[in-house]
């Protein structure tokens, strides 16, 4: 599994099932061998792929699960939260205009890029693959209305090249997209339009052993991010106060 | 009293550059910078209410430091801001600040990403994790018995290596481990997310499939010891997870979990060699294959499978349907259906991971990893629908805990199983039924321990209400 997501206003934990094309809810204080509370799959979904259903998104404020479709689809499905069954998306970004590139599926391998939502700036980052290499290599950060629908074109764009790992995070109130890349925290500003060239801040923050294949979390409460590491079997948390910094107004 | 941190902040920024500002304005100010009055520079601002920067305080306290630190400042203390700022500490780093101008400037700017940039381009030290969680211990996913040598060897998918240890090795009461007799692990010998394991009964080879993201099978000399490189490697599919041999035709079959089959290569292949054959396709059942096993007498193959069904090239053909064990020829190729299947709730099969034949008896012993348990089907060339298991081990005498593993010792007349879940080997007699206890037991890590069972942790995400990280395999 490449990807899950906490839905802290409904308590709720969401996964999904890659060799099932199935997205399954469950409580969020599940415990053992517990049935998901609800499961998205059928043929009305759309669901396609196996690396492509690695990962997944949510956007509780709008009661919202997202998931990629693989190249040459390169859609973003939109289900209700709520949604229980063989159920059809409420709405699809894809098309031309949109700029996906979610990359292609390989004999079942090829994963989509992970998705993010900021809350604060109503904004939905998905950051393309597709040539520029799985997982990794670099690609840009298409930026787009978290509420979009249909071919729209990003509103704004990070020209990186990014590189996401499995994860990456997004901290609304500084509009900073946070992925670890080589070794150290990546921080991204978030721009309001155009195409952003600007470099990332980077801070060093070495893993060790085996530092490849990553995710990362977040917890501002206690300004910590949390990074796992496949290839390490390793969960570390480093404090890490510069994410979520508050910065003083000049108005 | 407590206050919220961010209105500290923002009160000591104010504070700061009202009682600076003459000065500081003075020294770093751009000639073409608008007079403004000095209580326009900062101002408190509202934050958004889902700001969880809302949610931490800071003891008073921290002021008073503060107002002692500003009679202290120091020239050029880029490194000191950061690293005040790293410690929650605002008045220090602000202090610090007003040694490094540049910083300031962006500060007063409203620009805090460029202050951050300013501070981490100054070259500033590694972090360091606050914590880790990490199991020091091995994680037995497989095992395997090598009579000739009276061995058993023991596959690790955590630390990515082999152990073997003695047959007869019992890891006593109150002792932490028991030291393998040897260990191979290292880069040289490229094991990785290792789960499979097969030791050839006439040389004592060892076999090694992986799961994920090395995509070989690597062979060892029975008396490999340390950090090796293997005899022979054979690139294989992705996703392989347990390993079978027809000796009597020097076969060697590989159970790929998706895209879903059974891969058949000659038991000396290396390198790119192609498959003998393939069993793939949509009628042979193959949802999610885990464990194999050959019945040479019978020329009969078994796999067990989770039931996770799809086609990724075509959307929403997900299913889930029950564990089983499948049953086909021993020459099967292509899209063949099984023979029989065994599948029900009688089964009790549960994620059942791999499986072992006993040739003389038709007993088929399956290691089943969530049912916590042990089970035994009798007459396996034969046994098909929603057949109990004529024996089941389980129970907690058994110290069975996430079994994944298991071997047959015909000799011995033992069966042994590898407990992922508690970094131990236990083993039984062969016809154990029931809540047993072990006959010995091999532990690499102190009783009672409880292996974190990570695989592969490739994501992570935080559950903010019960400030728990969840971590997938």
């Amino acid at each position: 599994m490449h990807d899950l997501a906490y839905d802290a206003i409904h308590d709720e934990i969401v996964v999904t099932s890659p060799l099932t094309q199935a997205i399954l809810t469950f409580r969020g204080g599940a415990d053992g061998e517990e049935a998901p509370i609800r499961v998205i799959q059928g043929p009305k979904t759309g669901i396609q792929g196996v690396g492509a259903t690695g990962k997944v998104a949510i956007d509780p404020d709008n009661n919202v699960i997202m998931l990629a479709t693989p190249a040459p689809r390169n859609e973003i499905l939109f289900f209700a939260r709520e949604a229980n069954g063989d159920v059809a998306p409420i709405r699809k970004i894809g098309g031309p205009d949109t700029m996906l590139d979610n990359g292609s599926q390989r004999e079942g391998g090829g994963n989509v890029p992970a998705m993010r939502v900021d809350p604060i700036h109503n904004l939905l980052l998905i950051p393309t693959l597709g040539q520029r290499g799985s997982n990794g290599s670099g690609g840009r950060v298409l930026i787009f209305d978290r509420n979009a629908s249909g071919n729209v074109k990003p509103k704004a764009i990070i020209t990186g090249p990014v590189r996401t790992g499995n994860q990456f995070e997004v901290y609304g109130p500084n509009r900073l997209l946070i992925a670890h890349n080589r070794d150290a925290l990546e921080l991204w500003r978030i721009p309001e339009s155009g195409e952003s060239s600007e470099p990332p801040l980077r801070i060093p923050a070495p893993l060790g052993r085996n530092s490849a294949d990553t995710g990362i979390a977040l917890d501002p409460a206690h300004k910590e991010v949390i990074i796992a590491t496949a290839a390490g079997n390793t969960i570390m948390t480093f404090s890490v106060p510069e994410v979520f910094a508050t910065a003083p107004s000049t108005r | 009293m407590r206050v919220r941190t961010h209105e500290v902040v923002m009160a000591v920024l104010t504070m700061t550059l009202i009682a600076t500002g003459g000065l500081v304005l003075a020294a770093s100010a751009p000639p073409a910078a608008p007079s403004t009055d000095t209580s326009r520079l900062v101002s408190i601002q509202t934050m958004p209410l889902s700001s969880p920067d809302m949610c931490a305080w800071v003891d008073p306290a921290e002021l008073t430091a503060f107002s002692s630190q500003i009679d202290e400042a120091s020239p050029d203390q880029t490194e000191d801001a950061l690293a005040a700022f790293r410690r929650g500490r605002p008045g220090a780093f602000l202090m610090a600040s007003l040694g490094a101008p540049n910083i300031l400037t962006s500060l007063q700017q409203g620009n805090l990403y460029a202050a951050l940039q300013q501070l981490t381009s100054a070259g500033s030290s590694p972090l360091t994790a606050l914590r880790t969680i990490r199991d020091t211990h091995p994680t037995y996913s497989a095992v395997a018995v090598d009579v000739n040598a009276n061995e058993i060897i023991l596959q690790d998918n955590n630390l990515w290596s082999y152990r073997v240890f003695n047959r007869q090795d019992n890891t006593p009461a109150g002792v932490e481990l028991t030291p393998p007799k040897r260990l191979v692990q290292g880069d040289k010998t490229a094991l990785q997310f290792n789960n499979g394991l097969y030791v050839d009964p006439k040389n004592g080879d060892i076999y090694s499939v992986e799961s994920d993201t090395g995509d070989k099978m690597v062979v060892f000399p029975h008396e490999a010891d340390g950090n090796v490189a293997p005899k022979r490697i054979l690139n294989t599919p992705h996703r392989v997870y347990n390993i079978a041999v027809d000796e009597t035709r020097s076969e060697l079959f590989v159970t790929v979990e998706y895209p879903p089959e059974v891969v058949v290569y000659s038991k000396d292949a290396g390198g790119d060699t192609q498959p003998l054959r393939r069993i793939q396709g949509d009628a042979t059942g193959l949802d999610a294959p885990h464990g194999i096993a050959v019945d040479e007498k019978n020329r009969l193959l078994y796999v067990t499978t989770w039931g996770h069904h799809s086609n990724f090239r075509i959307p929403g053909t997900g299913r889930f349907f029950p564990p089983a064990i499948k049953v086909y020829s021993l020459d099967a190729r292509g899209d063949s259906a099984p023979l029989r299947v065994i599948t029900g709730d009688r089964t009790q099969l549960n994620w059942p991971a791999a499986i072992k034949l006993n040739p003389d008896t038709g007993d088929l012993y399956v290691a089943n990893d969530i049912n916590q348990s042990v089970l035994v089907f009798r007459n396996a060339a034969t046994a098909q629908g929603n057949v109990a298991p004529v024996r089941v081990i389980k129970g907690d005498k058994t110290r069975l805990r996430n079994p994944t593993g298991v071997a047959l010792d015909l000799k011995n007349q033992e069966v042994w199983v590898s407990n992922l879940g508690n970094a131990s080997a236990t083993v039984y007699p062969l016809m154990a039924n029931g809540n047993v206890a072990p006959l010995r037991v091999v532990r690499s890590a102190p009783d009672g321990k409880r292996s974190l069972n990570f695989g592969r942790t490739a994501a992570v995400a935080y559950d903010s209400r019960r400030e728990q990280l969840l971590v997938p395999n």
